[in-house]
């Protein structure tokens, strides 16, 4: 043959370079497998630089516990836990046999009606260290992530939803902290105070209140609790969004909006920056803002429970790492579900005034902490007592099918708030897209 | 035939074609390496999903139980689905804008920069439109969000300065997709105008200069000379614009979520929603398929229509 030796080198670099690439691609199953005995494959949702800093930092401190054991981290993006749960079930499709995944309260029907769990009841009843741990997490927490009997995993840190205040705005109004007994009427003539026109224009360029518009638990859910109901029924196998209870609530939401006290809804990355230039005083989140707060320098703030309606109900959500019926060594990811939960563990939940934690701990022990450490909000002991003093939303209005859930609520709540549809008839055709959504 | 004798002067005679030389023992194994990757990736990437997306159209598969065979009860729900007409009408409509836009404005500013102007000053300009193109949709999309607020959002406040009171860009039926087209077209408009100058660069000046001398004015410099000369590259940018403009997701998910209700959404969100939604991979697939014969047969109609209107010199 007559080729030019450089064309052949060309030729071979190229070819070796798309095989070099394609293998790439390809899974690794293989090499996890030969040393599966003391491998844990872990799957994560990578939110952002926290979930990454935050799993790493459990696994490396398990590892450094258990010398003989590698784990392995899957980091797996998603906007939401909706799609976050689509991404890993893509991933198992294509052959990943994970030990533990990591889910949040809304994916424990999920995670349970596809078979992909194997609930904890057997350890927790046989282990006494087991024992011990629940009897420090809040029972809610238990309950939440309890789908027909079954647990399916400890809850390693939580949120539960409360009203964030900017201090400052509150202070240039006049307006004294809002107490933990404040009923709606109260909360709305707060909100409009806090509105002002700050400008000049004629219109108001500073609202009120919030909400974020992207996700229902942040969002309209304190307010359907507290009037007394729910968007599923308490088995979670019909919808129940056209309830009286419920349309209270949107309304009360709607009103706000209409009577130019809150802004038209936002995705709540929008309304942390409008919270913290003042544009909206007070919001609705869990504990994850602080950790974008603290470290951008914003201390100005601080919290209080949801209004009280008819009723009032701690709506919270929380995280685990239940084991997956694809784990090849179910025991050693107990362990490793344990050890989340554990004090050294625990506390990087807490974290510190610079670099704070973005859930609470679910170990009650742990959690009073965190005023004593000195982490903002001054009124951070509240997040503990919401779900130890007082009733919680149980069970979450998360069917399995969640992510379709969320969205057919979101998408007919946009239609009410921008007014193109009735409250009533919103809700309405919202109850008839749910009720095929909705399933046992 | 041509031959010298029958040249203008000044005009080179290329004389007949230099003999080809003759192919190489061992050529097509070097032309097959070099082939290779670009098989391979096809294989993989495209020829693989399209075969697997048409398989799973046939199927009920959730990602993670076994898959059902149904045969064409996937297809049929098509015909069921309350929603999906809805979508394709609200699809439509922003395609033909974006579409509109890029083809109409793209070549007006195109136009536009070709005129004599400074040299910086021109740079600046084709900097100024190109760069939104090559910065990522989603991140575009996220600032406009905030630009578009109905009521903190910087837009609003210009607007009221001129005594435009309040739109709600992003959360009214009516404006939500015109948010969609406007953040769509502003973004990818770079691309349009960066083709049109290549092809107006492309038309000899001695054509305008005769033309010139002719008498002919601007408007007609431009009718007769420049958009018959221009038809190639207009036609390359409908058949591009079409099939992109019926494909956005990053704009109308971020912006509006597709709502209020399904008034900016796209059926590529559709889809997505119901692959990773509702876990339906084969409903999905069944969309994704009737979706992709549909920007076929439009694009074989644009096809046919060009030989009406398209110029090849």
């Amino acid at each position: 043959m007559n080729i030019p030796n450089r064309k052949v080198a060309l030729a071979c670099a190229t070819a070796a370079l798309a095989v070099t690439a394609l293998a790439g691609c390809s899974s690794s199953d293989d090499a996890d497998t030969s040393s599966a005995a003391k491998t844990l494959e872990i799957v994560y949702w990578n939110y952002g630089p926290a979930a990454e800093s935050g799993n790493k930092a459990t696994a490396d401190a398990f590892m450094a516990a258990h010398s003989d054991v590698k784990v392995s981290l899957t980091p797996v993006t998603g906007e939401n836990w909706g799609t976050y749960y689509a991404n890993v079930a893509t991933l198992i499709a294509s052959g990943k046999h994970p030990d533990l995944m990591v889910i949040s309260g809304e994916g424990a029907q999920f995670v349970h009606a596809n078979n992909l769990v194997q609930p904890i009841n057997a350890y927790v009843e046989k282990d006494p260290e087991a024992k011990t741990l629940v009897a420090d997490i809040a029972k809610g927490l238990i309950d939440g992530f309890t789908v027909k009997g079954d647990i399916v995993t400890l809850t390693y840190g939580w949120n539960d939803m409360v009203v964030y205040y900017n201090t400052d705005v509150f202070k240039k109004a006049g307006l004294e902290p809002p107490s933990a007994d404040w009923t709606w009427d109260d909360f709305k003539a707060t909100a409009k105070k806090l509105t002002a026109d700050t400008n000049g224009d004629g219109k108001p360029d500073q609202y009120g209140f919030t909400w974020a518009s992207n996700e229902i638990f942040p969002g309209i859910m304190p307010w359907v609790a507290n009037a007394g109901g729910n968007l599923t029924s308490d088995d979670v196998c019909t919808a129940t969004a056209d309830t009286p209870q419920v349309n209270k609530a949107v309304t009360f939401l709607k009103d706000l909006i209409t009577e130019g006290i809150a802004p038209a809804p936002m995705p709540m990355s929008d309304v942390f920056t409008r919270f913290q230039n003042g544009q909206v005083a007070m919001f609705g989140a869990g504990r994850w803002p602080i950790a974008t707060f603290l470290p951008a320098g914003f201390k100005a703030f601080d919290i209080q429970l949801y209004p009280k309606g008819d009723t009032y109900k701690t709506v919270f959500g929380g995280a685990g790492y239940p084991i997956l019926k694809s784990s090849g060594n179910p025991d050693l990811a107990w362990e490793y579900q344990k050890f989340t939960v554990s004090d050294e563990i625990e506390k990087q939940y807490v974290g510190t005034p610079d670099k704070p934690g973005d859930s609470i701990p679910s170990r009650r022990s742990v959690a009073e902490t965190i005023s004593k450490v000195g982490v903002p909000p001054a009124n951070s002991d509240l997040f503990y007592h919401s779900i130890d003093k007082y009733p919680t939303l149980v069970p979450y209005p998360a069917p399995a099918k969640y992510s379709t859930f969320e969205s057919t609520v979101l998408r007919h709540l946009q239609q009410i708030f921008a007014s193109e549809t009735s409250v009533s008839d919103g809700l309405k055709n919202m109850q008839g897209e749910l009720s095929g959504i909705v399933t046992c | 035939m041509t031959t010298s004798s029958t040249l203008r002067p000044g005009v080179v005679d290329p004389g007949p074609p230099a003999p080809r030389p003759p192919r190489r023992r061992g050529d097509g194994a070097a032309a097959l390496a070099f082939l290779t990757p670009s098989i391979i990736t096809f294989l993989v990437f495209v020829l693989a999903p399209t075969v697997g997306v048409l398989v799973l159209s046939f199927y009920n598969w959730n990602l993670l139980s076994d898959g059902t065979f149904v045969g064409l009860d996937n297809f049929d729900r098509l015909f069921h689905d309350g929603r999906l007409l809805g979508v394709y009408g609200s699809t439509t409509y922003m395609a033909l804008a974006i579409l509109a836009v890029n083809v109409v404005a793209g070549l007006l500013l195109a136009v536009l920069l070709e005129t004599r102007m400074p040299r910086w000053l021109r740079g600046f300009f084709r900097l100024s439109f190109l760069f939104p193109f090559v910065v990522s949709a989603s991140a575009v999309a996220l600032i406009w969000r905030f630009l578009l607020n109905k009521d903190l959002g910087l837009v609003n406040y210009l607007l009221g300065l001129i005594g435009i009171d309040r739109i709600d860009w992003l959360g009214s039926s009516a404006f939500a997709p015109v948010s969609v087209i406007i953040v769509n077209s502003w973004k990818t408009i770079g691309f349009s105008i960066l083709v049109y100058i290549a092809g107006l660069q492309s038309i000899p000046n001695e054509l305008r200069e005769a033309s010139i001398v002719d008498g002919a004015n601007a408007w007609t410099r431009f009718w007769r000379i420049t958009f018959p000369l221009l038809s190639p590259t207009i036609f390359f940018l409908v058949v591009i614009n079409t099939i992109n403009s019926f494909q956005i997701f990053a704009e109308p998910r971020v912006l509006t979520q597709g709502g209020p209700g399904d008034s900016s959404r796209t059926i590529v969100e559709y889809l997505y929603d119901r692959a990773f939604g509702d876990f339906d991979l084969g409903y999905a697939s069944a969309i994704g398929i009737t979706f992709a014969l549909v920007l076929i047969v439009l694009t074989a109609i644009q096809f046919w229509f060009s030989r009406r209107w398209t110029f090849y010199s």
